[in-house]
């Protein structure tokens, strides 16, 4: 059954020379230091590229938008670089890019994040421009009008993607409503409604000291990270404490699994997601969760690519991850095939939730998909970039920020039995729902022997802001 | 840029910059008897090593009516060989921690692991053991095949623009084999046989058509050791490598083509002119060129078409130089309620200005300092040098280019790029891409 284990047996050919001892890697040390106002600074030196990445997050985003406003936290975000009381839009991409410096800012559910990436020498000027989006950003008219309809033109391109369609159908049918049951970029409808009150607003609620992190990580000594950090930010004050709503928490109750069938009849590929409700980021079971995806579908030899792309050539890629949010966010199993095989493919991912929860599983199986786990880590800390992130959200989510150096023993720690209980309670198959945006044509009788409660939806009466999915 | 396993390197597309005050890449050089030629970069930063082997053959070495075929190969290459069943490059990579992966660009395959440095000798002997020999059944063809089908319809069909970039490949040359997109057609793939995949292997696989690179983790002699050991043996075939010998003709005449599919939303347009050779002394100029048109909210073509006019959605300049010529483009995407001629009248006076006048110190100076910071992100991970070194190597001829091509940027004056927009812009003849939705088409 083992390939290599009958290669080895077999005499006449040559085997593979084995490892020499591995060493260790060098984790990333962050110091960190508040200022006055309460902002939050964590650095980390690395300096063998002259470059330097660095972070301003508020621990606000999508998850704060109403249904009338969704998608304001991304808008407010997209409005930042566009205009300050010293800097027009023009001055600020210019002045940024004369660094060479990128310089971005968007917003996820949980935060809205300000990004700069730039040479070590030019790090002070690009602070300046940095500080200046996030601190004194005007929200002009015509600035809006502008980041409007571009967003409302890239969403509608961006709804003609099978796969993008099925995934915000997919948060609509397990979560419903506010928060993560609509989308964080909004629709085109709730873009159109939003003004500059709810924008500016949006920003002086969240965008203050105290709620609010900065990280500096590459070519850079920590003392002259804590002044810029202190010279760009250390006059940011918070006018008057504006307390928002508190965040709408996610309804305990589980809506019972949908398949659903999103008929777009000239899709050139059928999407095809599996999901249900996960964990959040700070759950105890997170590595439980982290190891258990990593055999499902974490990866190029995980099992979902095994079967439906190895063994089946079914498609390009199978993939599952579990979103991390604040509360539990998605979990998604998904991938893209030709129209005509889409209820094959959804049957292996349900019968692969339940074969995770069921069969036994190997210390054999298990040790590969660990150490996938554990490379990807390593290598996520190489870049400024990635160190950025990584410290940002255990910062975001109030973890500890030495858990970096528990992530490779808690991920060795889970068992196979954790595997398998953590796969029952939470992955069964009948407890996902399924969603397939295609030609439903092509494949809606096979899906209905084996899903015969499938609901039809043609893209043209499809309503994302409704649970109904209907106009 | 096709790929076994979807990911995204955006460093694959930048160019060879490098900064002044930027340590050099201190790369040697061998050769071994059969011809491989071998690079090394010692560094010890991280217990990690990048492997990886460049062919010199690529997409524009398709074999008659195998559109696709390169790239369907570069697939084969992860399954059987003489003493490796299929997949067992993800059991030595993945499974210890590490990730594989192989690109067939026009011009050249690369194939790269990174793994743990304990893991070097092992992958060295897994590269001379496909470079040596590959096994492939009926069945294996088959199933790979379907999934690079699939590769296909997620690139080309899924995407709503998707098809926009594969009728600009192929409109954009008269003769030469780049006009067929690496990714290839349903059909062709179809007609592809077993044999086909054997006869790629004996013409193109061999050691004197490859480029080992090995950047990280490992002593320098014991590399020497293991590198005379696994591949030392492999044979040089006596027959002479095929190399494409076709000359694209000079256009003659504009040429407009216009394709239409169901679900587009908003119009496209794109403008493609035959540039030079990656190897070309006027290359770095044309790579200005396009970031000073493209590159950022304050580039030309974002500040007229999406800002000022608001007549775009979405803009984009390139010089995508290869090893016998080049392509540089322009490129649209409408904003709602405007028109592909649109894009185009405005597209066309922005490629006027940079041939009529030149471009400003504040422009010139902004261009170069995006080049660099480019080049130094590609810097932070050993493939990322690792890749640069290839690129030098397979698209300039020179691997000391991965170093000298800072010095070279630098030197670009805003004279030279007003030069270069003549020459092969200004002076030449375009091939106009429109691109529409069914609906719009009346």
């Amino acid at each position: 059954m083992n390939q290599l284990l009958v290669l080895l047996l077999t005499a006449a050919i040559a085997v593979p020379p084995p490892p020499a001892p591995p060493r260790a890697a060098a984790l990333p040390a962050p110091v960190e230091r508040t200022l006055d106002n309460g902002l939050r600074v964590i650095t980390v030196e690395k300096s063998d590229v002259p470059l330097v990445a660095a972070r301003l997050m508020v621990r606000t985003g999508a998850e704060e938008d109403t249904r009338d406003f969704a998608g304001l936290a991304r808008l407010t975000a997209s409005l930042l670089t566009q205009g300050t009381q010293t800097r027009s839009a023009e001055q600020i991409a210019r002045g940024v890019e004369a660094l060479g410096a990128t310089l971005r800012a968007d917003a996820d559910w949980d935060y809205s994040a300000v990004d700069v990436d730039v040479m070590s020498t030019n790090f002070p000027k690009a602070m300046d421009y940095f500080a200046d989006v996030v601190r004194n950003a005007v929200f002009k008219k015509e600035e809006i009008e502008r980041v409007r309809t571009q967003s409302i033109d890239a969403l509608t391109v961006s709804l003609q993607e099978p796969m993008t369609l099925a995934r915000l159908v997919a948060s609509r049918v397990i979560f419903q409503e506010r928060p993560y049951g609509q989308a964080a970029g909004g629709t085109p409808q709730s873009l159109a409604r939003i003004q500059r009150e709810q924008i500016a607003g949006f920003h002086e609620r969240n965008y203050r000291p105290d709620h609010a992190v900065l990280l500096i990580a590459g070519d850079i000594k920590p003392e002259q990270a804590f002044a810029l950090a202190e010279k760009a930010f250390g006059t940011w004050k918070t006018e008057r404490r504006v307390e928002g709503s508190p965040l709408p928490t996610v309804p305990q109750t589980v809506p019972a699994p949908r398949i659903v069938v999103v008929d777009m009849p000239d899709a050139g590929q059928a999407a095809v997601v599996v999901t249900r409700r996960g964990i959040p980021r700070a759950d105890p079971l997170l590595y439980q969760a982290l190891v258990t995806n990593s055999i499902l579908g974490g990866g190029y030899s995980a099992r979902l690519n095994q079967e439906i792309r190895i063994k089946r050539g079914l498609s390009y890629g199978a993939t599952s991850f579990f979103e991390m949010r604040r509360e539990a966010g998605p979990f998604v199993a998904s991938t893209q095939t030709k129209n005509e095989s889409a209820a094959e493919v959804a049957g292996i991912l349900i019968d692969e939730l339940d074969r995770l929860a069921t069969a036994d599983l190997s210390d054999k199986e298990m040790a590969p998909r660990k150490a996938v786990l554990i490379g990807n880590f390593g290598r996520a800390l190489e870049t400024n970039a990635g160190i950025v992130d990584r410290l940002s959200m255990l910062a975001l989510h109030k973890l500890p920020l030495d858990e970096i150096g528990r992530y490779v023993p808690s991920v060795q720690a889970v068992s196979a039995t954790r595997v398998r209980e953590f796969a029952a309670a939470s992955l069964a198959g009948n407890t996902a729902s399924v969603v397939i945006v295609g030609d439903a044509k092509q494949f809606l009788e096979a899906l209905r022997k084996r899903f015969p409660q499938v609901e039809v939806v043609a893209v043209a009466e499809l309503n994302i802001d409704s649970a109904t999915l209907r106009r | 840029m096709l790929m076994r396993n979807l990911v995204i390197l955006s460093l694959l597309i930048t160019s060879n910059l490098f900064a002044l005050d930027i340590k050099p890449v201190p790369f040697r050089h061998r050769t071994l008897q059969n011809g491989l030629q071998v690079y090394s970069v010692e560094d010890h930063s991280t217990p990690a090593v990048t492997i990886q082997v460049w062919y010199r053959v690529g997409s524009k070495d398709d074999p008659p009516n195998r559109s696709g075929f390169a790239h369907l190969f570069e697939h084969m290459m992860f399954k059987s060989t003489r003493n490796m069943p299929a997949e067992m490059l993800d059991r030595l990579t993945e499974d210890v921690g590490g990730w594989n992966n192989a690109t067939t660009f026009d011009d050249s395959t690369p194939y790269y692991e990174v793994v743990p440095s304990n893991y070097l000798e092992t992958l060295l002997w897994a590269e001379a053991d496909r470079m040596g020999s590959l096994v492939i059944d009926e069945a294996t063809f088959k199933s790979e095949r379907d999934v690079v089908k699939e590769e296909f319809r997620y690139r080309v069909l899924a995407p709503p623009y998707g098809r926009f970039y594969y009728v600009i490949t192929q409109s954009s040359f008269a003769k030469h084999p780049y006009m067929r997109p690496g990714i290839g057609s349903i059909e062709d793939l179809d007609a592809a046989t077993v044999e086909d995949v054997k006869q790629f292997h004996s013409t193109f696989y061999r050691p004197d058509n490859a480029i080992l690179i090995v950047v990280g983790d490992f002593e320098q002699t014991q590399l020497d050791g293991w590198v005379n050991r696994y591949f030392s043996p492999i044979p040089k075939p006596v027959a002479p490598i095929p190399r494409v010998e076709v000359k694209e003709p000079v256009r003659s005449a504009e040429k407009r083509v216009t394709d239409r599919v169901g679900n587009v939303p908003l119009p496209g347009v794109a403008m493609t002119w035959i540039g030079p050779a990656a190897s070309s002394p006027d290359a770095q100029a044309l790579t200005v060129a396009a970031a000073v048109l493209g590159r950022g909210e304050s580039s030309r073509l974002y500040q007229s078409l999406v800002y000022t006019k608001e007549i775009a959605q979405e803009v984009d300049a390139s010089a995508d130089l290869r090893q016998d010529l080049g392509l540089f483009a322009v490129l649209a995407v409408m904003a709602s309620g405007h028109d592909a001629a649109e894009g185009e009248k405005v597209l066309r006076a922005e490629i006027r200005r940079m041939a009529d006048a030149k471009i400003s110190s504040a422009e010139l100076e902004k261009a170069k300092n995006l080049l660099i910071t480019d080049e130094l992100r590609g810097r932070e991970t050993n493939d990322g040098v690792a890749f640069a070194l290839g690129e030098a190597i397979v698209l300039e001829g020179d691997p000391g280019a991965v170093n000298s091509g800072l010095a070279r940027l630098q030197a670009v004056t805003a004279a030279d790029v007003q030069r270069v927009m003549r020459k092969y812009v200004r002076n030449a003849k375009p091939v106009v891409v429109t691109y529409r939705g069914q609906e719009a088409a009346q």
